[in-house]
């Protein structure tokens, strides 16, 4: 039997016909920037707090406050042909960043999907990323790989060329021989893209590095240092291999899934109520709901609610009428899993045994994380 | 901040943290949890963990 080992399949002009590698070879989540579930398209603050997170799976990560603000498709510009959506960082200020500032835009992609990477192993698989870059300043820009324990880095530049142009940038890593890459549902390796990082978090762009907490490469522009300046980014691709290959573009049901493993939230939008599950009344101040998640989770979630908790807006609807619900909590510590949990509603005048569905106005809802 | 409260059922703990608006988040204890993680880093620094409290829910 004969085999073709070949890389891609290109045409006359240099055009990928097919993948050659199968479907998800993306393993970036998002990498589109369509999902944001958290902030529904408004901009995003960093006024408070060390991160903050935008679209689904990309996380601001800052040393300082507001120095920046962040949002899906921050400024209206037209995003490259083929894309819908972009991430937009903007600079709230001209900051002179010291040794040990950080701004950073991260994805931890989890040890599962990058397991047959065999990062910390003699065979090592190289990989390629590829991404959409479009920002209001000119020059070399940095980015970088990391591990779980930020003990091996791989900082790398890419240059931008023309101002407020859309580029795609390549770059193809060779994979780290050396330290411990996680392959279960811990971080599997973080990949960066710095805003301006101080020369502490900062290394050497091309080679792979022991220091720890190197978040991106040595010479790097400042986003940050420019007032108004902004940095847009879109279809962030890594990819096995030493060949960037066409953006993978997943449907959108597809992409929400692979969000909702670390981050999801019942919806408020649709209907005048929504519901999260049903149950039974504990007693008379007290109804339980059961509710089971859209996809398994990568942990245990942390549970919260979003919007106004109060008797108008949350209902407990239980023998026949609805009471008003005052408070929504997470069960005990150890009755949350991967999978479903139970959500607490404290009433008042409720009878003990009776089924209950608690009920949610438009605008309130629970939010459920496990993310990286 | 972190505290504890008991959980109606088992009188099992309930972790919660609390965020700078006052929002209440309630966390498992799982070790793959990044919160749940923050928390114990947080304890073993010496962090004050409200004990437990009755079986008052939080609002």
């Amino acid at each position: 039997m004969s085999t073709v080992n070949v890389n891609r399949v290109v045409d006359a002009s240099g055009g990928v016909l097919a993948p050659i590698s199968s479907v998800m070879r993306n393993r970036i989540i998002n990498g589109a920037m369509v999902i944001d579930q958290r902030n529904a398209g408004a901009s995003v603050a960093t006024s408070s707090g060390v991160s903050v997170y935008t679209v689904d799976r990309w996380v601001a990560i800052y040393s300082q406050t507001s120095k920046f603000t962040i949002q899906q498709n921050a400024g209206s510009v037209t995003p490259p042909n083929g894309f819908k959506n972009y991430l937009g960082v903007t600079s709230s200020s001209a900051y002179s960043i010291g040794s040990t500032d950080f701004f950073i835009i991260r994805q931890a992609i989890e040890g599962f999907n990058v397991a047959d990477l065999g990062w910390g192993t003699a065979s090592a698989s190289s990989v390629s990323i590829s991404f959409w870059i479009r920002s209001s300043l000119t020059g070399t820009f940095g980015a970088a790989l990391m591990n779980s324990a930020a003990n091996r880095s791989y900082p790398f530049t890419y240059t931008i060329s023309a101002a407020n142009t859309w580029e795609q940038k390549t770059v193809t890593v060779a994979g780290d021989t050396s330290g411990t890459w996680l392959s279960d549902n811990g971080v599997g390796l973080y990949i960066q893209f710095g805003l301006g990082i101080g020369s502490t978090y900062s290394g050497t762009s091309g080679t792979w590095t022991g220091t720890s907490n190197i978040f991106g490469a040595t010479g790097a522009t400042s986003v940050v240092g420019t007032n108004g300046a902004t940095f847009y980014i879109t279809g962030v691709q890594l990819e096995v291999g030493t060949q960037a290959t066409s953006f993978e573009y997943r449907q959108y049901q597809q992409e929400l899934q692979l969000c909702q493993r670390y981050y999801w939230k019942t919806d408020s939008s649709a209907g005048a109520w929504n519901y999260i599950g049903s149950g039974v009344v504990y007693s008379s101040t007290l109804g339980f709901a059961y509710t089971q998640y859209p996809v398994l989770m990568r942990s245990a979630p942390t549970i919260s609610t979003y919007g106004t908790v109060n008797s108008t807006n949350v209902q407990l609807i239980a023998g026949g009428v609805a009471t008003g619900v005052t408070a929504v909590a997470g069960a005990g510590a150890t009755e949350t899993n991967p999978m479903s949990t139970r959500i607490d509603f404290t009433t008042s005048g409720a009878t003990g045994g009776q089924g209950c569905l608690p009920r949610l106005a438009n605008g309130v809802g629970v939010t459920f994380s496990a993310e990286l | 901040m972190f505290k504890l409260k008991k959980d109606p059922i088992d009188n099992l703990d309930v972790l919660i943290k609390t965020n700078e608006e006052g929002r209440e988040s309630f966390i498992p204890f799982d070790p793959a949890n990044t919160d749940y993680q923050a928390f114990l880093k947080y304890q073993a620094e010496g962090g004050v963990v409200l004990p437990a409290d009755d079986n008052e829910q939080a609002a």
